[in-house]
């Protein structure tokens, strides 16, 4: 049995949750929380300060640029400043929600971040909501029934999948799906989130970004879904032996409640918590994929930041993934707290 | 858990919107080639580096470069053989001191608002980047020798240099030189310089094209100048839609999402060739790629700095080096044939520039003569093979930086090391970022580095990187050198091609120059590769895309002109078009998509209503 796995339903829903214990318990999580995200802005700045790094003469490569433009660069970009003055500038505009300036695109980071949000969160949310439930559900079924031809099929087709590499299966979905194969014929897009010769509004728009989205979405989901069915197929096996669903059983529930009713919400922590850890990540995006397929998103904002190197729009970039780790961590103490009696047994 | 009930709504639902959505799919393309019959689209790749801003004193990246060539004017423009031509200027005239340039420009233009377009815009856009150092930091070095900049009438502007310049013509042309902006807008802005976006559609300009909206990432879009001086683009409107991953660019252009594609690789090149409904062609190189020699790195006072191999310093080695490198190899191998051998240090797109060794002066590929320089001179090998420095004491074993995103730097070093290793030299590849590899550079820590440099038609800067005054001073800073070269002829004759207005002459300075590099082997030009480009047939007709053996400036984008003569097909309608490239595909997956989303629709509703009794 699994270590996570309540020993029944009944102790699953039902309790309430004292509200002089979820106080103390939330502050303490908050306040880890703070210096998680503490530790991390330092680190972050020390590693981004470390690079080696001459953002000037890779910037103007290409440009007529002399001597004294150079200088005059590297004060407007402030690459004159002492480190310790550089840290403190830093720390304190993040502590005042601003996130620096952009060497490359000359202007804040905030705005730029903001932009490429929407994007990466439209395509790594549809493709996280969709990975996790055609995972789940494979999974369930997989360890219900394990042996036997759906769950053969499933686990293998799954586990081949998750070990292809994500760039060369962008690659192979793309010539198939928009170039088009043979009898295939082009279908989709080959890269970009609209057509630009469309309007960019209304409903032909939503269309317009839903047919955009299939290919990167489709190629994020077959990479990613294989691992919520490994996880949840065998929580369920787990569960299988356990004697609550013995009891299930003899109280003659069908085979599809018992499965529903009582394995599943039990099986499911593991998941949740590898769910949690994705939505953590989910605004980093996916580099390999936004690349492959030109989704103006965070992923490949990043990319292109490190070639410079950008740092300020690294280090602000650093800051919205880690915060977004960390807030849902949090979220994840909270949820386990509901789900899971142990948890609010300590 | 919901009831039965609402899951069968949801299931509905569901049904409803994807059926929707799909109807718009299959309706979307041919409403919009309804709505508009008879505008045309030419929808071109944006240049890899993307846009950085849309301000064009700010700007650094080729992308935001091929914008304002679309949008701003400038005072030439360059004609088919790469050397400056009219544009908003129709003349331009030297004083006899050579110290005063007058351009006599057009009458009767107008902005983009309507407003008048005059030598008072020009002037003023000249004298803000003389004056604001931060208006400057773009295209501050191109005006540094400018004493002041005058409209004496709208018609006449009038600029004079501190010392004579030769090169004052090229200072403002499409792409690599100063966009003009019009005064009326610029002016209440120039304080704020540094945060303006220039994001207000459509951005008020004159040029072939209006820019009319720009999605940072993703395209930007463009209407054509029906009233444009030196002639009307052949499409109504120009989309420049951003491809990071070129293969995805490909698939675009032969699944018709793009008319055309500027630099895809030699691979994709060779498959394309085989596809009847494209053109491919080749356009001369506009940059080399070589490898610079750290001949003993020092500053502006003879210091030495850095980590250099000392043996470098010998001329000898240097020479062994040249001498057991086979360009042609390289070109057949790494650019598959697609690229010419390199020689001088002007790219061979501008002719007037270009320069080769006399014949019998070049440099071949002799192993044997690499050696044996290298034996006459006390190189002598160790028992691993690996030649000694009789001066230093120090075993031949260099460090060569490579390009870590550069397909072309991980080839060339394959080679190298193994031509070196047989003459009893040993090298030792460095994979690094193009931010490492400068920062090493500048500092003289390194040995050999793979480089590479494109440019415009005007050679200043590229030479001027040559010179003695871009070591760096002392304290390690000021410099901007590629190999630490400096030698005293070369800078007089820098000095000399910049006074030399007559651009015959001014060549044979250049060329002097390019032979004196040659014969120094700090930089080592492999090949000049050439750019690659890709055009449907039946969408795009008219685009300046060269010969395969033309030795003369072929531009895609060096200017303007490529796009401003691009044309759709004189029998092919919008409508006709549009049914033919989107008007299918929608439909198709609309139907097969519908068909998909009822039938599971069909056994979501099948399995919920039978849930309540399985349990």
């Amino acid at each position: 049995m699994s270590s996570l796995t309540a020993p029944g339903p009944a102790k699953v829903k039902g309790q309430g949750v004292k509200r002089s214990d979820l106080l103390p318990y939330l502050g303490s999580k908050l306040v880890a929380a703070l210096v998680s995200f503490f530790v991390t802005l330092v680190i972050g700045f020390v590693i981004f300060s470390l690079m080696p790094a001459d953002p000037v003469r890779t910037l103007t490569r290409g440009r007529p640029t002399s001597e004294a433009q150079l200088a005059q660069i590297r004060v407007q970009l402030g690459l004159d400043d002492p480190v310790w003055e550089r840290f403190l500038t830093f720390v304190g505009n993040t502590l005042k929600g601003e996130l620096g300036y952009s060497w490359q695109f000359q202007q804040s980071v905030s705005s730029l971040v903001a932009d490429r949000l929407g994007p990466t969160l439209l395509l790594m949310g549809t493709a996280a909501v969709l990975s996790i439930a055609l995972g789940l559900w494979l999974g369930i079924r997989s360890g219900w029934r394990h042996g036997s031809l759906f769950d053969r099929i499933a686990s293998s087709a799954s586990l081949t999948l998750w070990s292809v590499p994500t760039f060369w299966l962008g690659m192979i979905l793309l010539v198939t799906f928009s170039v088009g194969i043979g009898p295939i014929p082009s279908l989709f897009p080959a890269g970009g989130m609209a057509d630009p010769s469309l309007p960019q509004e209304g409903w032909t728009h939503v269309v317009d970004v839903a047919r955009h989205l299939v290919l990167p979405c489709l190629t994020m989901v077959l990479v990613v879904f294989a691992q919520y069915v490994t996880v949840m197929r065998t929580s369920i096996i787990d569960e299988m032996g356990s004697p609550y669903l013995l009891t299930a059983r003899a109280k003659g529930l069908t085979d599809d409640a018992v499965r529903r009713r009582h394995a599943v919400p039990n099986a499911l922590l593991p998941s949740v918590t590898m769910i949690f850890m994705h939505l953590g990540i989910l605004v980093s995006g996916a580099i390999t994929v936004e690349a492959v397929y030109s989704w103006p998103g965070l992923g490949y904002l990043t990319y292109e930041a490190l070639k410079i190197p950008d740092l300020p729009l690294l280090q602000g970039t650093f800051i919205v993934f880690s915060a977004s780790v960390i807030i849902m961590n949090l979220l994840a103490d909270v949820v386990y707290r509901f789900l899971d009696p142990r948890v609010r047994a300590q | 858990m919901g009831t039965g009930n609402s899951r069968r709504r949801l299931a509905l639902a569901a049904c409803a919107l994807s059926g929707s959505l799909l109807a718009g799919a299959g309706t979307f393309a041919a409403a919009s080639a309804a709505s508009a019959p008879q505008e045309t689209t030419l929808r071109v790749k944006m240049s890899g580096s993307g846009v950085d801003t849309l301000n064009p004193f700010l700007a650094f990246f080729d992308g935001a470069y091929d914008v304002f060539a679309s949008i701003y004017p400038t005072l030439n423009s360059l004609d088919e053989n790469g050397k400056p031509g009219p544009y908003l200027a129709e003349s331009w005239t030297p004083s006899e001191d050579k110290l005063t340039w007058t351009f006599k420009l057009r009458d009767g233009l107008k902005w983009g608002d309507g407003k008048p377009l005059t030598a008072e815009d020009a002037a003023w856009t000249l004298n803000l980047i003389m004056t604001d150092a931060v208006a400057g930091t773009a295209n501050g070095s191109l005006v540094s020798n400018f004493e002041s900049v005058t409209a004496t009438d709208p018609t006449t502007l009038v600029i004079k240099t501190k010392a004579p310049q030769a090169n004052v013509t090229y200072v403002s042309i499409p792409r690599s030189g100063i966009p003009i902006v019009p005064k009326h807008i610029w002016e209440p802005q120039a304080k704020n310089l540094k945060d303006i976006k220039n994001d207000t559609f459509p951005v008020v300009g004159y040029g072939p094209w209006t820019l009319t909206e720009y999605k940072p990432e993703q395209y930007a879009k463009f209407d054509a100048n029906k009233d444009f001086i030196l002639g009307r683009p052949g499409f109504d409107h120009m989309v420049q839609q951003s491809f990071k991953s070129t293969d995805a660019a490909v698939a675009a252009l032969r699944s018709g999402q793009l008319d055309y594609i500027n630099g895809v690789n030699p691979t994709q090149f060779k498959a394309l060739q085989a596809d009847k409904s494209l053109l491919t062609a080749q356009e001369v190189g506009n940059g080399w790629t070589g490898v610079e020699v750290n001949h003993n790195a020092r500053t502006r006072t003879g210091k030495k700095i850095g980590t250099g191999h000392p043996a470098l310093g010998d001329p000898v080695l240097r020479r062994a080096i040249a001498l057991a490198t086979d360009r042609k190899t390289l070109v057949t191998k790494v650019l598959d044939g697609m690229g010419m051998v390199g020689s001088g240090y002007l790219p061979p797109a501008w002719p007037q520039w270009s320069w080769k060794p006399a014949a019998g002066q070049e440099t071949p590929f002799d192993l044997a003569q690499a050696g044996k320089i290298l034996d006459e001179a006390g190189y002598t090998k160790g028992a691993d093979g690996v030649r000694v420095d009789p001066k230093s004491g120090k075993s031949l074993e260099l460090r060569l930086g490579i390009h870590s995103d550069d397909t072309y730097d991980a080839g060339i070093s394959s080679y190298l090391k193994g031509w070196l290793e047989t003459i009893g030299v040993k090298l030792k590849i460095q994979t690094l970022s193009m931010s490492a590899l400068n920062s090493d550079l500048a500092k003289g820590d390194w040995d050999l580095l793979m480089d590479g440099w494109t440019t415009g038609p005007d050679p200043t800067f590229l030479l001027g990187i040559q010179t003695c005054a871009t070591l760096p001073k002392d304290d390690g800073t000021g410099g901007n050198t590629d190999a630490f070269f400096c030698d005293k002829a070369y800078d007089e004759l820098f000095k000399k091609q910049l006074t030399t207005f007559d651009q015959d002459e001014r060549a044979k300075v250049v060329a002097e120059m390019q032979d004196i590099l040659y014969k120094a082997d700090v930089d080592q030009i492999h090949f000049y590769a050439t750019t690659l480009d890709v055009a449907r047939t039946d969408t795009v007709t008219g685009l300046i895309t060269g010969q395969p053996d033309a030795q003369g400036m072929y531009p895609a984008q060096t200017t303007f002109w490529s796009y401003l003569k691009a044309a759709p097909p004189a029998a092919k309608t919008a409508a006709a078009s549009a049914e033919e490239e989107g008007g299918g595909g929608p439909l198709w997956i609309g139907g097969g998509v519908l068909l998909l989303a009822i039938v599971g629709g069909g056994i979501v509703l099948r399995r919920r209503s039978g849930a309540g009794d399985r349990e």
